[in-house]
């Protein structure tokens, strides 16, 4: 009997094509909006995460600034020496360390002289140690890397190409950086960099135009706070590790932490008082795009909740003027031997099944119009250009999970939509339901 | 078994509309044999559209007794109530009240869809049933594709469906014109000469002559009997 009243709703649907149609439409965007919103939300959040992939998962940076739950790392200040690095790569379970100081440049010349076509204005210059490439997951495309206390560098791919695509910088040419303090020194190229898979959304930090030894090209006087520091020591404003494992990383953090907040480091002495030894891992990162990108989802999934919550008010709306338009029909069939279960049936199984069927139709939207946001994304990060658009594509990453949730959802919605109009049919009075014209 | 059909013994209804109360029904006593023809007459406010409705077990009286087939009916829950109309009870309306969304072979088997029966059944009873009225060649037809004497005859044919001891029928004429009309009643006849009981409410006095018996009433009780 059940099945015969379920095919009663059926044909009662298919009577009202365009109501039931319509009805469903509210349900398909609903269920639809929120696969797409979620699916891109999903895609964009692993796109990112590839995008920040800068480290391996075992790197860390290790600078001052704020700590606390949300650290701040400064650039600006300069506190770990040369001793920092040796005592800090002599701990346990550190694979290696390399100093970061950056080199602010005012130009880059072909020729030492004043041929101002031959020049660029100020590229992006991180004096370093052979370890960072290691741990910016770089690796030479051709060349050597350079030796500390001569003037070599190590280039960048793009940066072969800054003087023009006719005049390519090959490992062996010479190039002259001019500093801020305008001094000029000769930089002969020994090895240029493959380009990083990274993108260039944060490639600008993992890839640096140029590399170079600390000395020659690098001092702690040039354009930076100075600080407490009288003596003539290199210092840097930020330290690259890598633990030997994953599973030592915090092991790696709180040594690291430990060593530089006991007082016998450089860093302890020359840093700003008032700022904190920061370290920045790999996993901290992923976690706070992960928690930046799950507010947005949030939000942006619980405005598309809002639209599957609209269109199950359109299902009840619609039912209860069926119920209303129908009371005479309802009459009959109390009279003719109908239990209000029955009649409860009837118009519950009506909205159910638009609700299910609203579910599966929208996922269907979901996917398709998934696949094209995410290539509208696409579409759009290449309209942009520059910043981010030689990261390559996001991929399309179906937030599975949702596809249920919605479904789900879509069908409680239809239920629940339908029970006050069915218990209103079901409640009738058939003698009043009879009279009613 | 008794050899009455229905018996009603000192039934009352009461109307309330907040604090005035309306006296539909007063004291009705009424027996009805089985293979009765009955007409209740009477004009509007008289109270017969309520006997039927209670007799009908779309209703329940505010006092009395009343027994059909056997069995009291006055104290049924909804649910019993419903299956007693579904199985004993066979309903004619003035406004012939098919299911505008089903065909008339659906309509017709409607009532088995209730009791549970299975579609080869009801189908076969719906198709017999559509013979019996004459409309066969109808049968995939909805109510909007028929006239109003074929609409009558499907609500006929849906009113046997059960095959039901009692068949009410509530101005079954009203709505139609005199020669189909005359077509129904005769059906009804038919139906009636059949074994089937049939209750008429009419205020129409030209279908008096169907009845064998005539109950007429006026401001809640019965004033005459024939």
């Amino acid at each position: 009997m059940i099945r015969d009243i379920f095919v009663m709703s059926l044909d009662a649907m298919r009577s009202y094509k365009v109501r039931t149609f319509l009805t469903l439409i509210g349900v398909i965007i609903g269920v639809g909006s929120v696969i797409m919103v979620t699916t891109a939300g999903n895609s964009v959040s692993s796109f990112v995460r590839t995008q920040w992939n800068v480290f391996d998962p075992v790197g860390m940076v290790i600078g001052t600034g704020t700590s606390g739950v949300t650290p701040q790392l400064s650039i600006r200040s300069v506190s770990f020496t040369a001793a920092d690095v040796e005592k800090i790569q002599g701990l346990p379970n550190i694979k290696t360390v390399a100093p970061l100081g950056i080199v602010t440049l005012k130009k880059v010349s072909l020729r030492n002289g004043f041929l101002k076509w031959e020049s660029r204005p100020g590229n992006l210059m991180y004096a370093s140690t052979a370890a960072i490439l290691k741990i910016f997951n770089s690796e030479l495309e051709s060349g050597t890397m350079f030796e500390d206390g001569k003037n070599e560098i190590v280039i960048s791919k793009s940066f072969s190409e800054v003087f023009g695509k006719d005049k390519t910088l090959k490992v062996g040419d010479t190039i002259y950086v001019q500093r801020i303090d305008t001094k000029t020194l000769e930089a002969k190229i020994v090895g240029i960099l493959k380009q990083n898979t990274a993108s260039y959304m944060v490639g600008s930090i993992a890839t640096p135009d140029i590399i170079c030894p600390t000395t020659p090209y690098y001092s702690t006087y040039f354009g930076s706070n100075v600080g407490t520091i009288f003596k003539r020591v290199t210092a840097y404003s930020v330290l690259l590790a890598e633990a030997d494992d994953i599973t030592h990383v915090q092991a790696v953090q709180d040594e690291v932490l430990n060593y530089l907040e006991n007082g016998s480091s450089d860093a302890g002495q020359y840093k700003d008082k008032n700022t904190d030894f920061v370290i920045i891992t790999q996993q901290y990162i992923v976690n706070r795009i992960d928690q930046v990108m799950s507010v947005i989802r949030l939000y942006i999934t619980a405005i598309a909740l809002i639209s599957l919550i609209i269109g199950g008010i359109g299902i009840a709306n619609i039912m209860f003027a069926t119920v209303t338009e129908r009371t005479r029909e309802i009459g009959t069939m109390m009279a003719i031997g109908a239990k209000r279960r029955d009649i409860l049936q009837l118009f519950l199984y009506q909205s159910t099944i638009i609700g299910l069927l609203g579910g599966i139709l929208g996922i269907i939207l979901g996917i398709v119009g998934s696949a094209f946001v995410v290539n509208l994304l696409n579409s759009s990060i290449q309209t942009l250009g520059g910043a981010i658009s030689a990261g390559g594509n996001i991929g399309l990453s179906y937030s599975v999970e949702w596809f249920v949730i919605a479904a789900v959802v879509g069908l409680v919605i239809g239920v629940f939509a339908g029970v006050l109009p069915a218990r209103k049919a079901a409640k009738m009075d058939p003698v009043v339901a009879l009279r009613y014209e | 078994m008794s050899e009455y059909v229905i018996e009603i013994d000192s039934l009352t209804k009461i109307y309330k509309a907040g604090k005035t109360e309306f006296k539909a029904l007063n004291n009705v006593s009424i027996k009805i044999r089985k293979g009765d023809f009955v007409a209740i007459m009477g004009p509007s406010g008289s109270g017969k559209s309520t006997l039927m409705n209670i007799i009908g077990c779309l209703d329940r009286p505010t006092a009395g007794r009343i027994v059909l087939d056997g069995e009291n009916i006055s104290t049924l829950s909804d649910n019993e109530l419903a299956v007693i109309r579904g199985k004993k009870i066979g309903f004619i309306f003035q406004k012939f009240n098919l299911i505008a969304t089903m065909n008339a072979l659906k309509n017709v088997s409607l009532p088995m869809v209730f009791v549970g029966a299975s579609r080869g059944d009801r189908d076969r009873r719906a198709g017999d049933l559509l013979e019996k009225v004459g409309l066969t060649n109808w049968a995939t037809h909805k109510p909007t594709e028929l006239s109003g004497g074929q609409q009558q005859r499907v609500a006929i044919a849906r009113a046997l469906c059960n095959n039901p001891s009692i068949i009410f029928a509530d101005e079954p004429t009203g709505n139609l014109d005199t020669k189909t009309g005359e077509q129904i009643m005769e059906l009804l006849v038919a139906l009636n000469k059949e074994g089937k009981t049939v209750l008429l409410v009419t205020h129409a006095i030209s279908l008096k002559r169907f009845a064998n018996r005539v109950i007429n009433m006026l401001d809640g009780e019965v004033t005459e009997e024939t």
